[in-house]
């Protein structure tokens, strides 16, 4: 079988190497080295307001979980709640930032199976999530709408129309994927039976998010542990027994449409009332764990206080490194071709720059491929 | 000659590298490429290889772990090249100043010809820059 | 909980209810195992991660485990000098990354862990670098990473 082009002057750690046998994948290596920032020593060594900010960049897909999750370990730690009209605009664009990321990744997938119309289409839509975001809170990624005991700004009354108009739209947009996935042929071939995740292993492995429930396993935060305005809100948890690529497509585009009734709930039941409330900048000793559901899953936060300004440590477990392992599962026994679309079915975080290593167990040839390379490759062997 | 004339007739070609970022950017890259901002009718090509790029746009904090490959993707790209580093991260190190692992900012490892600030910078801002980096890029002929 | 404390009394140090739904509770290095073997048969089977502290003399190891709709955080302590704690990934395999971390942040080795590789420090990184230990300050990770690696 052909070897991809050798690199032996480029020994540089990859973020995933599989073993081959032949075209099948026997076993997989994770490391994750790149994107080590140094942020949790970072976090210690800033008060808990500059953190804020911080916190959100950890991960700009998912920024305002990260800051909700944080707000809501601060606020726990101190002993106050945020008042009830903020709880509301917090699972709004929260909600809204689900819509944005579910629609991103059903786009990056649909361009990782050569369905390219599919990235255009949905990537447009997004902009409307992304408007919205924009008009309540200023920025249209990495919102920073959080404070500690509320939200910076308000939804004024002028806004609600638009919000509304923007939502309906959506809410046929999402109809409209929905119709349009169950039809694609693409997907039926690319993702139907691919990467496979059995529901025993994604319990063992700790999945979370999406990838979990396209393996049967009903776990969302929102549901299990409430926080912001999620007690007061009906909506379905969605779940599918599909296990493969497919499924996580259909259970992302089930739960846009659980955002746009959550939103449209939100916003005809959006309460009176102050949007923040003071909150003393030292924060008394103790410690709290905070978890919310971001767009790709349960996030987890861990905060231990000193009664000082600053955090003494402060842990974050963001929502794709829980399913790493679970991905690795996905990719043992399966084929080369589908690495791309298994990769992206978890994290679209992967850039064209990452590489993969792979190592021939039969020839003891290894060599290392960027994505872009690995991309080019599966389109030969899908003919397209 | 007009610059996107020029442009659409040399369509510069442009490698995303992203150094290590929160994505932030890079979503706002993506979003550059639809139909609503569409950067590629100035004629610039996004493409997916440092060897034929004259352009390199670069995103995200420079990490210790990722500054050698940056540089030996620098080095991959034929003259005459240019990199235009997008984000408060790439500039200086935006959020992540003073931590360990992070050069703070992009100029301390290549050379940088334009820079888009912003945390992240919207898709017009990202065209902004693409054009000023293309009157660069015509200056230079 | 008071189950918990009836059974491993002795073992069990600290609990602690800190608000609805939110059980924190202190055991002594070893009896990890028996411990964690007896709340994963009790249903506690999802670890959403696995903190380390920097307890001056002392390193702690949190495992957070979520169940139905408690998040109960299993504490234990062990001393820098010779941080070890048996591995619970024969119990729960979904352990596995998050013990890698806290082996790279804090040096803590748990014995019987299938590979404890790096897994977000990058290469080159030197040994016996322990980042999120308090004593190294970021001046002096910088200056060391500079000496070096240039």
């Amino acid at each position: 079988m052909p070897v991809g082009p050798q690199h032996p002057a480029l020994k540089e750690p990859e973020n995933i190497t599989l073993t081959l046998d032949g075209e099948q994948i026997i076993d997989a290596k994770i490391r994750l080295g790149y994107v080590h920032r140094g942020g949790e020593k970072a976090l210690e060594n800033r008060t808990y307001v500059q953190n804020l900010y911080l916190v959100e960049r950890v991960c700009g897909i998912c920024a305002m979980a990260h800051q909700l999750c944080y707000a809501n370990n601060v606020e726990a730690l101190l002993s106050i709640e945020a008042p009830s009209r903020a709880k509301y605009i917090r699972t709004i664009v929260a909600e809204l930032e689900r819509v944005h990321s579910h629609l991103l990744w059903v786009g990056v997938a649909g361009h990782e199976i050569g369905f390219d119309t599919l990235f255009m289409y949905t990537w447009q839509d997004r902009e409307v999530a992304l408007d919205l975001m924009e008009r309540i809170t200023g920025n249209r990624v990495l919102h920073a709408t959080n404070a500690i005991g509320g939200v910076r700004r308000d939804i004024t009354n002028d806004m609600i129309p638009l919000i509304k108009k923007g939502l309906k739209y959506l809410g046929e947009r999402i109809e409209y994927y929905r119709k349009l996935a169950l039809a694609e042929r693409t997907i039926a071939k690319r993702a139907v039976g691919v990467g496979i995740l059995k529901t025993q292993d994604a319990l063992a492995l700790c999945a979370v998010g999406p990838t979990a429930r396209a393996s049967n396993v009903k776990r969302d935060v929102r549901e299990y542990d409430p926080y912001s305005a999620y007690d007061e809100i009906p909506f379905d948890v969605v779940t599918s027994d599909g296990c493969d690529v497919a499924a996580r497509i259909f259970v992302r585009i089930d739960e846009l449409e659980q955002c746009a009734q959550i939103l449209e709930y939100a916003v005809d039941h959006l309460p009176e009332g102050p949007i923040k409330i003071r909150a003393p900048r030292s924060v008394p000793q103790g410690e709290n764990v905070s978890i919310v559901e971001a767009p790709r899953g349960e996030d987890i936060h861990y905060c231990k206080s000193n009664g000082s300004d600053r955090p003494e440590r402060y842990k974050i477990r963001a929502p794709t490194l829980a399913n790493w392992a679970s991905m690795r599962k996905m990719l043992i026994g399966g084929s080369m071709a589908d690495v791309p679309i298994v990769l992206a079915a978890i994290d679209p975080c992967m850039s064209c720059t990452d590489r993969v290593a792979f190592l021939d167990s039969k020839s003891g040839k290894s060599w290392s491929w960027s994505y872009e390379q690995l991309k080019k490759y599966v389109q030969k062997r899908y003919g397209e | 000659m007009d610059i996107v004339k020029w442009s659409r007739l040399k369509s510069p070609w442009i490698f995303h590298f992203n150094a290590g970022g929160c994505n932030g950017c890079d979503i706002e890259v993506l979003a550059a490429l639809i139909p609503r901002y569409d950067i590629e009718r100035f004629g610039m090509i996004l493409r997916g290889s440092p060897r034929h790029a004259d352009v390199m746009l670069l995103t995200g904090t420079v990490t210790r772990q990722i500054r050698d490959r940056l540089i030996r993707i620098y080095e991959q790209m034929p003259e005459p090249k240019f990199v235009m580093a997008l984000g408060s991260c790439s500039l200086s190190g935006g959020v992540f100043q003073q931590c360990y692992n992070v050069a703070e900012g992009a100029d301390k490892v290549i050379p940088v010809d334009v820079y888009v600030p912003g945390c992240p910078p919207r898709p017009q801002a990202i065209m902004d820059g693409a054009v000023k980096l293309l009157q660069k890029l015509q200056g230079r002929e | 909980m008071t189950d918990l404390k009836q059974r491993f009394n002795g073992k069990v140090t600290e609990t602690l209810i800190q608000r609805p739904r939110r059980v924190f509770i202190t055991i002594t290095s070893d009896a990890l195992t028996e411990i964690m073997s007896y709340v994963t048969q009790k249903g506690y089977r999802h670890v959403s991660t696995i903190t380390g502290l920097d307890l001056g003399q002392n390193l702690g190891v949190i495992y957070h485990l979520v169940e139905a709709n408690v998040v109960l955080s299993l504490r234990t302590v062990v001393p820098k000098s010779d941080p070890k704690l048996s591995t619970i990934v024969n119990m729960i395999p979904g352990a596995e990354l998050y013990e890698r971390e806290i082996h790279d942040m804090f040096g803590v080795v748990f014995q019987g862990h299938p590979d404890l590789s790096p897994l977000i420090l990058p290469e080159k990184w030197p040994s016996g670098l322990y980042p999120l230990r308090k004593e190294w300050k970021v001046e002096a990770i910088k200056a060391e990473l500079e000496r070096t690696q240039g």
